[in-house]
Parts: structure tokens; C-alpha cells; sequence
């Protein structure tokens, strides 16, 4: 019986067998609804159309046959619509591979898809930390990053958007120091309208950095209150001014840039959420981000994930919209042979973008027509930033009493090529790192 | 005979032959039957949102529910702020409907307009819309 991952492959093949009938019926849209059921949407000038009558036919009954319980019987598989362009509205859609006037139409229960990529923000640059799985430093990475950066004068802006568990506030400020309010208290306010109300009071300036300032946007205040509770409606969608739909990932970014022309920051550096997870596909295409730091160990998983979410893009095509901000960064590089460990680390990421991401350069073609590196090329996005292991860094909770007594070698020595990575990224020179 | 309810089906017949009513100029009955298109519209999503229905008679099971369109609004509103994304599924406003009645049928056709029976099919029709939608998502089907 057909599963899901076989449905497009399938509805490929059988379409590929009746391409006399389909041409009759184009341009076609496969509606696949929230339960993973395919229906064809025609243009209703096909409808009750002798002419066209045996290729809706022909078409139907072998989609039933294959499709099984991922498709409706053959009698109730086809919806006549006046506007197809209507169908596709606020739908994630695609064109089935091979098929140019087929057009997938993919409803999802999320209200983020990934694929919805948001121009670069003209404001202050945006970087976001994520990782396929959690526990590799990103958190404290963007701690020391927002520290270093502050420290060379900038106005710095940290998001600890990593709402289902916070953590990056709790190494920027003590606890007394925490705001009344954070990300997730504006956004359950935002939906009745109220969200003015703890604005003002869910940002605090830390006190770790004296040349430059940090400003800490924590996931909840100093009393999280009903946490729960708020997280499990901080998703829901709200209506815009004009009684639009405004998905919750909308309303994120409307905070983000009240945050922005509030505060004046220079940088903002966002903590995403690990793993392929609502937050994270919001911070990475929804939020205009500059830089998105892709951090990993050398694992399986964390490869298989990264190329989950690459095939994706390629599939839903914005892979070229997204990879030219991407940039890998390799977490936690062990103290013994890490020479060794490092190019283990620079292969498997090379092949997985070089499979998924890079384009590849037909014969003859001069290479720097296209978006192609060598495995070896530094400046390529597979090329992981390393970030070597430390005692000292492990452990978050240390980290703020830690940033005290912190020396800039100290910091350079571990964090040095992330920092000036993350330098490049908002073209600052990065002469007072030093 | 008993016959069962299927309150998509009726909606989409009323608002079919309202549409035929329409072209005809037939203004009273076309009128009178987008307000049976709306409510059949409303309640089938309402059962997508987790209305209950008495599965002896095919209507709402609270006897609440069992309202003509312009008694609905707040009926169709709650149930739809109970479901996650109701907010995909608001309806701007129902007052074009606060002045029909089920009553009307008894009414002379000379009381109907053009302006009242269109009115009407412009919030039917956006009713149409959303049942439309909840099928293209598979709420309904």
C-alpha cells in the first residue's frame, strides 16, 4: 500500500504514462490536504466537457488505484475551481518535479513550512544560531558572540527565541536582573491586542560589557508564570488591521523590528530553537536573517538532518534563495586529533552540500559562473568555523560569572573564527576584537 | 419519508440554485435561499470545529445551535475560537444577514430588491468560500 513519501513518486510515474490525457487537463493542481490526501484541482471550463470527460476519467481511476488511502475515490477526486491561482493562496506550492504544469499545492498543520523565504532585512544585521540537534554550544556561542561584538563598541540585540527551553538570557544577566516580560508574554498579549503593554519591559541591558551594549530579549521574565500555558498559544495565528490572517511567524517578525526601531541595535543575534521545529523554520526564512550559522558535530544525525532540510529547499525550489547565507559551524571540536577530526567534519559537510546545495558545473563551464566550492575552499559555506571544546565554556549556567573575569585572548583563542566569521557577515572590520 | 442531514451537500445546492434564482431576477427566492446557503455553510464547519451533532435526528446537539443564519453569528464564532486556526475561518462580520428572516418565505416577492437578495449572496458567498477552503485542507470532505 502506498505511504506518504511514495505519493509524489507515484502520481510522477502515473502521470508519466498518460501525459496524452493530462495535456488535455492543464495546468493541474494536486491538492494535498492536511491528512496527506490528494485531490486534482481543473479549471472549471473543464467541467461536463465531453471532450475532456475520458482523461479525467482515465487519470482518476489510475490515481485511485495507485494512491490507495492517500488519494479520495474517483468519483470525489476532482474539484472544478473558477481561479487556480486562488487554490495556491497562502499554501505552500511547487511544481511537481518533471511536470511544468502541475503544480503541487501542500497544506500543512504548521504554520511555518520553511520554504517561505523572507528577503535579507535592510535594518540591522540578523544572525541566527541554530543547530539539527541540541546541546553542541550554539547557546553559549551567541553569548560570547553578543560579549565580543559588544566589546568592540557595538549596540548589540540578543533574542533568546529558543522558547521551549530558554537559556541564553540566563548567561547574559543574572536573574535579578531579568525583565518583567519576555518574547513568549508578547506574543500571548499580542492576541488580544495588548502587547504595548509589556513592550517597554521585556529587554534589559546587561552589564557585562562596558565599551558597547547588550541588549536581552529572554524567552520569559523574571517570574515565568504560567509557561505552559502561554507557550501553547504563543503559535497561534492573529488577524492584522485589516482582519487579515497574520500567521504567529508574522507577528514574530512585527516584534522583531519594533524591537529593532525601538532599540537601535547594530546586530541582532537570535538563539533559534535545535532541530527542524516551528521557532527555528521562523528564524531562519522568516525573519529576514543575513547569516544563518548551521551548527554541528561530526555525526550522523546532524548530517542527515542538515540534508532533510536542504532537500527540502531544493524540492520546494528556494535552495538558491537561502544558501548563500548559510555557513557551517563546527561545535565542540575535541581537544585530542583534532586536525583529523576537522577534515572529517569539512568532508561529510561538503558532501552534503555539494549533493544538496551547490550547483553543479557542466563540462566546459567556467566555475565561477556558479554557486560551487572545493571541499577545501575556506570561504565556502560547507567550510565549518571551528569551535574547539573548553572546559570552561561547557557549562551555560557558569557562563555569566564566567564573562567577568573573561579575557579577550581567552575568548579569541576558542571563539576566533566564529567572531570574525560573524564580522564578515555584518562588514565590520573587527579591528577592536583585537 | 426520513431522510438524513448532510449540511454540505444543502449548502452547496441552496447556494447553486440561489445563483440560478439570481440570474433569473427571481430576488425573493434567491434571497431566501443564501440564508439557507449560510447556515448550512456555518453549521457543517461548525461541526469541523467540534460542533456535536444528535445522531438521531441529524441536528446540532445542543438545542442552542439549532438557529437560523441571523441568529449564528455568535454560535459559528464560538466553536471557531476553539479551533486552533479558527483565525483562517473569521468571517468580517454577519450583520448583512441581521435582516433576514426564515419568516420571509411568507413575505410578497414585491418586498424583495435586487440590492437585498445581493446583499445576501455577498455573504453567502463568503461562507462558500471557507467551506471551499475547509475542503481544499480536508477538514471537510
Amino acid at each position: 500500500m502506498t505511504t506518504f513519501d511514495e505519493i509524489l513518486p507515484v502520481i510522477r510515474e502515473v502521470l508519466g504514462t498518460l501525459t496524452e490525457a493530462l495535456e488535455k487537463l492543464e495546468p493541474v493542481i494536486l491538492n494535498r490536504d492536511l491528512n496527506g490526501r490528494i485531490r486534482l484541482i481543473l479549471d472549471e471550463k473543464l467541467q461536463d466537457q465531453p471532450e475532456t470527460r475520458g482523461a479525467v476519467e482515465t487519470i482518476v481511476h489510475a490515481l485511485e488505484k495507485r494512491l490507495g488511502p492517500h488519494t479520495f475515490p474517483a468519483e470525489r477526486m476532482v474539484l472544478f475551481e473558477p481561479s487556480l491561482e486562488m487554490v495556491k493562496q497562502g499554501a505552500l506550492h511547487f511544481p511537481l518535479q518533471g511536470f511544468d504544469a502541475v503544480t503541487v499545492v501542500d497544506r500543512l498543520a504548521t504554520e511555518t513550512d520553511w520554504a517561505r523565504i523572507e528577503p535579507v532585512s535592510s535594518g540591522a544585521s540578523r544572525i541566527v544560531f541554530f543547530s539539527i540537534k541540541g546541546g553542541v554550544g550554539r547557546s553559549t556561542a551567541s553569548a560570547v558572540a553578543a560579549w565580543s561584538l559588544a566589546q568592540s563598541g557595538k549596540r548589540v540585540m540578543v533574542l533568546d527565541l529558543d522558547l521551549e527551553s530558554p537559556g541564553i538570557s540566563t548567561s547574559l544577566l543574572p536573574d535579578e536582573r531579568r525583565p518583567a516580560y519576555g518574547i513568549t508574554d508578547w506574543l500571548v498579549e499580542d492576541l488580544v491586542g495588548n502587547g504595548a503593554v509589556v513592550f517597554e519591559d521585556m529587554v534589559t541591558k546587561s552589564d557585562l560589557s562596558h565599551d558597547g551594549d547588550i541588549y536581552v530579549v529572554p524567552a520569559h521574565g523574571r517570574n515565568p508564570g504560567e509557561y505552559v500555558a502561554k507557550l501553547g498559544r504563543v503559535w497561534m495565528p492573529g488577524m492584522d488591521g485589516e482582519g487579515l490572517r497574520e500567521p504567529w511567524a508574522g507577528r514574530l517578525a512585527r516584534l522583531l523590528t519594533a524591537l529593532e526601531n525601538r532599540w537601535q541595535p547594530d546586530v541582532i543575534l537570535m538563539d533559534a530553537r535545535a532541530g527542524i521545529d516551528e521557532v527555528a523554520s521562523a528564524c531562519i526564512t522568516d525573519l529576514g536573517a543575513k547569516g544563518i550559522l548551521l551548527f554541528s558535530i561530526d555525526g550522523e544525525q546532524a548530517w542527515s538532518g542538515y540534508r532533510i532540510l536542504f532537500q527540502h529547499w531544493r524540492r520546494t525550489g528556494v535552495a538558491c534563495e537561502i544558501r548563500e547565507r548559510l555557513q557551517m559551524v563546527g561545535a565542540m571540536i575535541p581537544e585530542v586529533n583534532a586536525k583529523e577530526y576537522v577534515d572529517g567534519l569539512c568532508e561529510r559537510s561538503w558532501i552534503t552540500f555539494a549533493e544538496e546545495l551547490y550547483d553543479a558545473i557542466p563540462p566546459g563551464e567556467p566555475a565561477d559562473a556558479y554557486f560551487s566550492f572545493d571541499q577545501a575552499d575556506e570561504t565556502a559555506p560547507h567550510f565549518p568555523w571551528p569551535i574547539r571544546w573548553h572546559r570552561g565554556f561547557a557549562a551555560l549556567q557558569s557562563i555569566h560569572s564566567r564573562f567577568q573575569g573573561m579575557g579577550k585572548d581567552e575568548v579569541k583563542a576558542v571563539f576566533g573564527p566564529l567572531l570574525r566569521g560573524i564580522d564578515a557577515i555584518i562588514g565590520f572590520d573587527g579591528e577592536s576584537h583585537e | 419519508m426520513k431522510m438524513t442531514t448532510d449540511f454540505l451537500d444543502a449548502h452547496k445546492r441552496h447556494w447553486e440554485d440561489a445563483e440560478l434564482l439570481f440570474t433569473a431576477a427571481r430576488w425573493a427566492n434567491a434571497d431566501h435561499l443564501y440564508g439557507l446557503a449560510a447556515e448550512c455553510g456555518l453549521k457543517r464547519l461548525m461541526c469541523a470545529f467540534g460542533m456535536k451533532i444528535d445522531s438521531a435526528s441529524g441536528s446540532p446537539a445542543r438545542k442552542k445551535d439549532r438557529v437560523h443564519v441571523d441568529c449564528i453569528w455568535e454560535h459559528y464564532e464560538a466553536y471557531r475560537s476553539g479551533y486552533h486556526d479558527g483565525v483562517s475561518y473569521s468571517l468580517s462580520s454577519l450583520e448583512f444577514f441581521s435582516d433576514w428572516n426564515i419568516a420571509q418565505r411568507y413575505a410578497p416577492q414585491g418586498d424583495f430588491t435586487r440590492e437585498i437578495a445581493a446583499s445576501h449572496r455577498d455573504g453567502a458567498g463568503k461562507v462558500y468560500n471557507l467551506v471551499k477552503k475547509a475542503i481544499w485542507e480536508g477538514l471537510i470532505s
